[in-house]
């Protein structure tokens, strides 16, 4: 390989150029490639298709496994014509089952789904590697060049995919109009119809087609790229640049070797020595010399020099000592049995002491629980509002009104004991004196007895309109009848200040007297 | 017992005249000739009214009983429901009950105030600018999915609302007496809605909610908009027109001058105040709820034909009023509680007057 003799102009390149460049290189060569790899592939699809003529599908999955063998054919062109030594089509197809032998299991199995195929191809095939050496040569080649190559790859199948179609799509447009107007696509699809089959076999010869475009472009980009990470990693540039410079300056390099070395023959002696005279004494030279006795009587022998090396090995710039320092369990050998006896005899002690200071510990807890207390009781009257307006929704027990009712309601004292024994007498007695203290005593005297003979759930918000209709879902008609009459009369007289008429007071007494007195006032 | 009338009424006859009765706090002196008589065609007049808007509208006695209240007591109405259910249908059979003009407004996100209050336009042939008024110059306002239009066309009826009146190139000019307002919104859809400010919502005096109509009611509705001629709405052509605007002023005459008990009134003050320090309530009613609560009182009043008000008067519209000038305390929100249900165990917990 003489880089001088590359038909290609070499420098570092991006990973898309360098595809660019494969596809540019395949163009230049597209004649052969294309010839050489339909040569192979085409009869071999026939030959596949012809052995499994029922079976397109395996055939074509056979066909598309075998891609890597026919890759290699189009690389060996490529690599012979990188540099000038563009080869015949029948050389090349001579040259092609000494290509095929080496590692073309490997290729075909394990590493068939490989994404950097093409990128791999070269190693294998140009530099002959196997094994470990061939699995470190791609480390070190792919840590720049595998995402080109998957991108390739990538970009590869949808090209072939998209080339399918559009042969499918070319094929269905030649169709004469006269042939077929409406194309039966259901037969088409039908299993049972025989039809299926060539159509089948058809769609084979297509992606057989289309492989002899798109397969010769895509080992030979995946060649570009091999190079490209050469030539980056060996500077091939630099090394052109130097070659060519080398060749430039031949000529007269000789010319100005022999100018310098005549120059530098006139050059004055070096001064070094004139520092620190050394005078050659003739007793020293004969310690330094081998031969001296003074050297001759040393002893070292190889254990000493060994222990002297490993201690010159022991020292920095061959050894490199750091400390780290990082957490871990504890070691549980660590506790010895000392301490814990010690530990335990302090608890023990401990206890014993809490034991025997029992009233102390009754002290202690009784303040806590009084802490306790204290906190809830302080937390009630914290949040006493809050208690008040919401305590219903949280399901506390509620002193329901029936038990312990009100003793006031509207300003108005309503315990059975305020009230005077002979209602009706003491409202007729105040009548004529105070109309409005009378009309309330026997307003007064109903609410009573509704919350304590009736147990009429009556609050302090109950406006006189809603205990009259309290009232009214009790169903005791006279009792509700006698309630409406008070409570307007009781309206007129609060609220609208007006009295009611004279004889109405002696009416709502005689209904008072109808109503309550056969009932016992508790 | 408190000593609040020592004064003696002259006769106990329910029909005489009462006015020496009524505390000088509640109302100022009316005539005392045939104040009471007055009062009763009043409440027969706005019973009337509710007659015919119950013909109108079948069902939601309740809405129509708040929108005659806010009606009376010249307040604005806000109505929160779902579509379908009549709101424009209550408008219209109102301004056509109390022969009233009526102008309908439809917020979009891209109504401009102008379009609301009106705008001087060039007028070329007299070469000078004609004031042009805009549809808020009526009698029934329906401003129709009021949340839909931003904050800037909501902000143009803040003046119409409080002051009755809409400054245009300068100069006040007094909308037609009486003056309502009924907005509408809709309170599932929230994209694209802009939620009405504070101060708006202080101006309406009542928030409704409009819910489905009972089944029975329902029923009955059906029957009666499949019959008649218009595709899917009730006509309200046939509704008699009871009153003139003129008449509708005095009626908010009488019921603003319905005496008021000062125990009454302190119980509306307290309700309203009792919404600030209320532990579930993050942010309580103004000044305005209290005011609104004793007008709302006075309307019922009337409405119910009473001649005076009573705690009821109150209690019943205070939801409607407290609604929509409080805000819940946001745990009980996360909680999932409504408005409503906090207010009414506020309202159950506030004592009734007490005498």
């Amino acid at each position: 390989m003489r880089l001088t003799d590359a038909t290609v102009v070499i420098r570092p390149r991006s990973q898309w150029e360098a595809m660019d460049l494969g596809i540019r290189l395949a163009r230049r060569h597209a004649g052969l490639l294309m010839a050489s790899w339909a040569i192979i592939t085409l009869p071999l699809l026939g030959l596949l298709s012809a052995l499994l003529w029922s079976y397109p599908s395996i055939a074509v999955l056979i066909f598309w496994l075998l891609k890597p063998a026919y890759e290699r054919l189009p690389l060996y062109i490529l690599s012979q014509a990188l540099f000038g030594h563009t080869p015949s089509l029948s050389a090349s197809l001579r040259a092609l089952p000494g290509l095929l032998k080496p590692q073309l299991l490997a290729s075909l199995t394990w590493r068939r789904l490989s994404m950097t195929r093409s990128f791999d191809l070269p190693v294998l095939q140009l530099e002959g590697l196997a094994g470990q050496a061939r699995s470190q040569r791609l480390v070190v080649l792919g840590q720049k060049g595998t995402a080109g190559a998957t991108w390739l790859t990538l970009v590869g199948v949808h090209v072939e995919m998209a080339l399918l179609f559009g042969l499918f799509a070319l094929l269905y447009l030649m169709l004469p109009m006269q042939v077929e107007i409406d194309w039966s696509w259901e037969s088409l699809i039908n299993p049972d119809s025989h039809q299926w089959l060539w159509l089948e076999h058809l769609s084979n010869l297509l992606y057989g087609l289309l492989l002899v475009i798109w397969g010769p472009v895509y080992a030979a980009c995946g060649f570009t790229l091999y190079l490209n990470r050469r030539s980056e990693l060996e500077a091939w540039d630099i090394e052109l640049v130097l070659r060519r410079l080398r060749q430039r300056v031949t000529g007269s390099a000789y010319a100005l070797l022999l100018l310098a070395g005549l120059l530098l023959s006139q050059w004055p002696a070096p001064a070094l020595a004139d520092d620190m005279p050394v005078q050659c004494q003739p007793e020293q030279l004969a310690a330094d010399h081998p031969d001296a006795p003074r050297l001759q009587l040393q002893h070292l022998d190889s254990d000493s020099a060994r222990y002297a090396i490993a201690g010159l090995l022991a020292e920095p710039p061959f050894e490199h000592t750091e400390q780290v320092t990082r957490w871990r369990l504890g070691d549980p050998q660590e506790l010895d049995e000392e301490r814990i006896k010690a530990w335990a005899e302090r608890l023990k002690a401990l206890f014993d002491w809490w034991e025997r200071s029992s009233g102390l510990a009754l002290v202690v807890e009784s303040l806590l629980w009084g802490l306790c207390l204290g906190l809830l009781v302080w937390l009630a009257w914290r949040y006493r509002q809050w208690l008040q307006a919401f305590g219903s929704r949280l399901r506390l027990p509620r002193r329901s009104p029936a038990e312990v009712p009100p003793s006031q309601l509207f300003g108005l004292e309503v315990s059975p004991q305020s009230l005077p024994q002979d209602i009706p007498g003491a409202v007729l007695a105040l009548w004529t004196e105070q109309p409005r203290a009378a009309l309330s005593l026997l307003y007064r005297a109903l609410l009573s007895h509704l919350l304590h003979e009736r147990q009429l759930p009556l609050k302090a918000s109950h406006t006189e309109g809603e205990v009259l209709a309290l009232v009214q879902r009790q169903q005791h008609e006279p009792l509700s009848q006698f309630c409406q009459q008070l409570t307007t009369h009781w309206l007129q007289l609060a609220y609208g200040h007006r009295l009611p008429p004279a004889d109405s007071c002696q009416a709502l007494c005689a209904q008072w007297r109808q109503l309550f007195t056969t009932e016992p006032r508790p | 017992m408190s000593e609040h009338t020592a004064e003696p009424t002259p006769s106990h006859d329910d029909t005489a005249p009462a006015v020496t009765a009524v505390p000088p706090a509640a109302s100022a002196a009316t005539p005392a000739s045939a104040p009471s008589s007055q009062r009763q065609r009043a409440s027969q007049l706005a019973q009337a009214l509710r007659q015919e808007l119950h013909k109108a509208l079948i069902g939601q006695q309740a809405v129509v009983e708040d929108v005659l209240t806010a009606l009376l007591a010249g307040g604005h109405v806000l109505i929160e429901g779902v579509p379908g259910l009549g709101k424009t249908l209550l408008v219209r059979a109102l301004a056509r009950c109390f022969n009233g003009e009526f102008a309908r407004i439809q917020f979009t996100p891209d109504l401009m105030p102008s379009d609301v209050t009106g705008h001087a336009v060039y007028d070329q042939a007299s070469e000078q600018f004609k004031l042009r008024k805009g549809p808020v110059f009526t009698h029934l306002l329906l401003a129709d999915e009021i949340n839909r239009a931003p904050a800037k066309t909501q902000a143009a009826l803040l003046e119409v609302m409080q002051e009755r009146q809409v400054t245009l190139e300068g100069r006040p000019l007094a909308v037609p007496q009486p003056f309502m307002v009924l907005a509408t919104q809709n309170p599932i859809e929230q994209e694209g809605t802009y939620p009405l400010p504070e101060a708006e919502l202080d101006r309406f005096m009542l928030k409704l909610r409009m819910d489905y109509p009972a089944a029975e009611e329902e029923l009955n509705l059906v029957r009666q908009v499949t019959r008649s001629a218009k595709a899917d709405m009730l006509e309200v052509n046939p509704l008699r027109s009871l009153l003139q605007p003129r008449d509708l002023l005095a009626l908010q005459k009488i019921a603003s001058d319905l005496p008021l008990d000062e125990q009454v009134l302190d119980y509306a003050v307290r309700l309203a105040r009792s919404t600030r320090s209320w532990p579930g309530l993050a942010l309580g009613a103004g000044p305005r709820a209290s005011i609104a609560l004793v007008r709302g009182g006075r309307a019922r009043a009337l409405l119910r034909g009473g001649d005076f008000v009573i705690p009821d008067d109150i209690k019943g519209c205070a939801l409607a009023v407290l609604r929509h000038r409080v805000r819940l305390a946001p745990e009980l929100d996360i909680e999932g509680l409504s408005v409503d249900q906090v207010l009414s165990q506020l309202l159950d917990q506030v004592a009734a007057p007490r005498l």
